[in-house]
């Protein structure tokens, strides 16, 4: 009886009487769903242009964000060295395309999916060498993120709103925004989005397969400069980003492997439910630490009945 | 040159091994962890240790005119690859640093067989302090229950009875390390009357504890006791900024007391404390002489050589050297084996005479081990970080032995049943 008071009763009891407290939860839980959503986004550009499954978009997020920090400890000023970052992550895709994508070309999906696992692997060791495994600090006030919080009372309690996470959700907005124009408004979003419609009509048209690798790498580079900023503002740059990333692959089964509107309110919604299961029902009946599974646990769940996942392209194949 | 030197060394632990086995000398092989999450918390502890035995072998020529080959295995923090370079190593090894409590725990039976003393100080299964059953485990100067003991005493302010009624979270690894100190914890609550909570963050969300700080808060905790390591601990100090907890009831152990996780918040970390049984000394003979013979000769990849965790890897490596030399001196031999490493553990006698000899006056408390003890007990100081570095924050701490031992004898003797059959150490009174 006491458990299913727990699971029906105490939760909602608790949301009701302290709703201050629920809305925190649910900023924070929003929070992490943009960023969630945006590492997604990275893998899904990639996915729908080339079919490859980007295991190296979670390095990219740590490899970006460590230039950063890195050109900056050489004393290049903090938007210079963000445009260098860009540079580097550019040269980082225009590479990627030449020695790894380009010789895989018509090679099975597995063969490249298994060449990111490389990328991923060369990444950590190269970014190790180059920056050190040293937890390094953001440079927050640098870039002018602001530092400070609003502290709100509603219902005469008490929610505290990072000026940090209010400008990584603004920015994540306009990110997202500036991509879907750019995807169905310019030339080369309409060629990323013809490619993965159907690849052999795109390149009968004279779509370049490498102009648009190339591009969609550095897209992916620039949301993972993005992402890595507003992780690293909260809790500094280390290595052990790279395992926040994996959270995007239930975003992903979640949301579909092809959509952008999947990834984003896949993101959103695994990063409020966790947070609301953790609070409400993981900690106080399973002793915490839920977030570590039960993302993957919901999505299973919309696999059984949307193998596509919520907002993916059902595959029809005939014998 | 400092990137060329990175370089360099990064490349050779690429490969597995930082430098080739010397063809002579005493082989005292590191499992390191300078890559990975916990990266951060290795390398500067790892410099240390690295940098006190560069200064033995530069300035001394060794010990007892034996060179120390200090060879480090990269492990990542990973059990799988600690276990692989302890087999690796273990052929010519005096001694296995395993730098890792789940390391630790499953090379600890093969010591017995290898026999291969197990050097983990400050970490590891705490109940090793019972050497009648772990022959051949050492974690001096201070347990992970030792650790639990007096961060409730000082929290207490020396009353323990006064913790009746308050409730304290312990926010932990949810990793064998992190979950250590919980028995004791347990047993404490029990005996004292205040309410202890776990709070678990797994090895996936150490950069995303937002969950963990928002169930702190509903907790409305007395007191939060942090179990972090590695990238686990800068997280949890800025969210407890964020979630604006009051600094001053946020205690941590000793891994999680790294100068570089508080310099990213600053001034808003003042009055963060940690357990240390290491307090840095920067204008100490030994600090000048790692300068002279280590730094300044380019031997060493330290950034920030008066940081807590570098001259704690150089206590570390103090404990080694000094085994080494106990042993030495006891069979007449300069090229001891691992058996003979193995007594010299059981009687390290570190004195305030000693320390000052080895100009290390005040860098950790005075010790000695035994056959029955093998960790030593030291005692700790409490370190409050006053929004600029650590500073000395108490006298010396002492862990409620009466409190602890029962719980090391019981536990041990079941570790040795589940383990059976188990050497014990008969002699051993």
């Amino acid at each position: 009886m006491e458990i299913l008071n727990k699971i029906f009763v105490a939760p909602f009891a608790d949301m009701i009487a302290a709703p201050d407290f629920l809305m925190q939860v649910l900023w924070e839980g929003l929070v992490s769903g943009v960023l969630y959503a945006l590492i997604a986004l990275g893998f899904v550009l990639i996915f729908r242009s080339s079919r490859i499954f980007n295991f190296a978009q979670g390095i990219m997020v740590v490899f970006a964000a460590l230039t950063l920090v890195g050109l900056h400890e050489m004393g290049v000023p903090a938007w210079i060295a963000v445009a260098l970052t860009l540079a580097v992550m550019f040269g980082l895709a225009v590479s990627i395309e030449r020695i790894v994508l380009r010789p895989l070309v018509g090679q099975p999906d597995i063969i490249l999916f298994m060449a990111t696992i490389g990328i991923t692997l060369f990444l950590i060791g190269f970014g190790e060498i180059i920056f050190g495994g040293e937890n390094k600090l953001m440079i927050t006030s640098e870039l002018g993120i602001p530092t400070g919080d609003f502290v709100l009372e509603p219902f005469g309690g008490l929610l505290i709103l990072q000026h940090i996470d209010i400008t990584a959700v603004l920015v994540a907005a306009a990110l997202v925004v500036s991509l879907l124009v750019f995807l169905n408004k310019t030339r080369m979003g309409r060629a990323i989005r013809a490619l993965g419609d159907d690849h052999q009509a795109a390149l009968s048209v004279g779509i370049s397969l490498q102009t648009i690798w190339v591009l969609v790498w550095f897209i992916a580079g620039i949301i993972a400069l993005v992402t890595g900023i507003a992780w690293g503002s909260r809790a500094g740059v280390s290595f052990a980003l790279e395992v926040i990333a994996y959270k995007a692959l239930p975003v992903l089964m979640l949301g579909g492997l092809e959509s952008i509107t999947g990834a984003i309110i896949g993101g959103l919604m695994i990063g409020m439910l966790e947070k609301m299961f953790e609070i409400y029902w993981g900690a106080p009946l399973l002793g915490g630490n839920t977030e570590s599974w039960f993302a993957y646990v919901l999505a299973l769940v919309v696999l059984l009945f949307r193998p596509q996942g919520l907002f993916g392209e059902k595959i029809i194949e005939r014998v | 040159m400092k990137t060329f030197t990175k370089l360099a060394l990064a490349s050779a632990l690429s490969l597995g091994l930082a430098a080739p086995a010397f063809a002579e000398g005493l082989f005292a092989p590191n499992l390191t962890y300078r890559t990975g999450p916990f990266a951060s918390t290795g390398i500067p502890l790892m410099d240390g240790q690295k940098d006190y035995m560069t200064l033995l072998n530069e300035r001394d020529g060794g010990i007892g005119g034996v060179m120390i080959n200090f060879e480090e295995c990269e492990t990542g923090y990973s059990t799988e690859k600690g276990v692989e370079c302890y087999e690796r190593t273990k052929a010519d090894a005096i001694v296995t640093q395993p730098w890792s409590t789940g390391i630790t725990l499953q090379v600890l039976p093969k010591t017995n067989t290898d026999m291969i003393p197990i050097l983990a100080p400050g970490y590891g299964f705490s109940p090793m302090a019972n050497g009648k059953v772990f022959q051949w485990a050492f974690n001096p100067p201070v347990s992970y229950w030792d650790g639990a003991s007096m961060i409730m005493q000082y929290l207490s302010g020396g009353d323990m009875g006064s913790l009746s009624g308050k409730k304290v979270v312990l926010l932990h690894l949810d990793h064998p390390f992190g979950k250590e100190p919980i028995p004791v914890l347990e047993a404490m609550a029990e005996a004292y009357g205040f309410e202890l909570k776990l709070v678990p963050v797994g090895l996936k969300e150490m950069q995303n504890q937002s969950a963990q700080w928002l169930q702190i808060r509903r907790e409305r905790p007395d007191y939060v006791v942090m179990w972090g390591w590695g990238a686990m601990n800068a997280s949890a100090i800025a969210e407890a900024v964020k979630t604006k907890f009051p600094m001053e009831n946020f205690v941590g152990v000793w891994w999680a007391g790294h100068d570089a996780d508080l310099k990213q918040v600053g001034a808003d970390g003042k009055g963060y404390k940690s357990i240390s049984w290491s307090m840095p000394q920067p204008d100490s003979p030994l600090m000048a002489d790692v300068k002279k013979y280590v730094i300044d000769a380019g031997k060493s990849t330290v950034e920030d050589p008066n940081s807590v965790f570098y001259q704690r890897g150089l206590v570390i490596s103090m404990f080694l050297a000094e085994a080494i030399s106990v042993a030495q001196a006891e069979f007449g031999v300069a090229e001891i084996n691992a058996e003979q490493l193995r007594w010299g553990l059981e009687n390290l006698n570190i004195t305030d005479e000693r320390l000052a000899e080895l100009g290390m006056t005040g860098m950790v408390p005075p010790f000695s081990t035994s056959c029955s003890n093998h960790t030593g007990h030291s005692g700790a100081w409490m370190l409050e970080w006053d929004g600029e570095k650590f500073v000395k924050a108490s006298d010396l701490l002492m862990p409620d032995a009466e409190f602890i031992a029962p719980l090391e004898e019981a536990n041990s003797l079941e570790y040795a049943e589940a383990n059976a059959p188990w050497p014990m150490n008969e002699a051993c009174n």
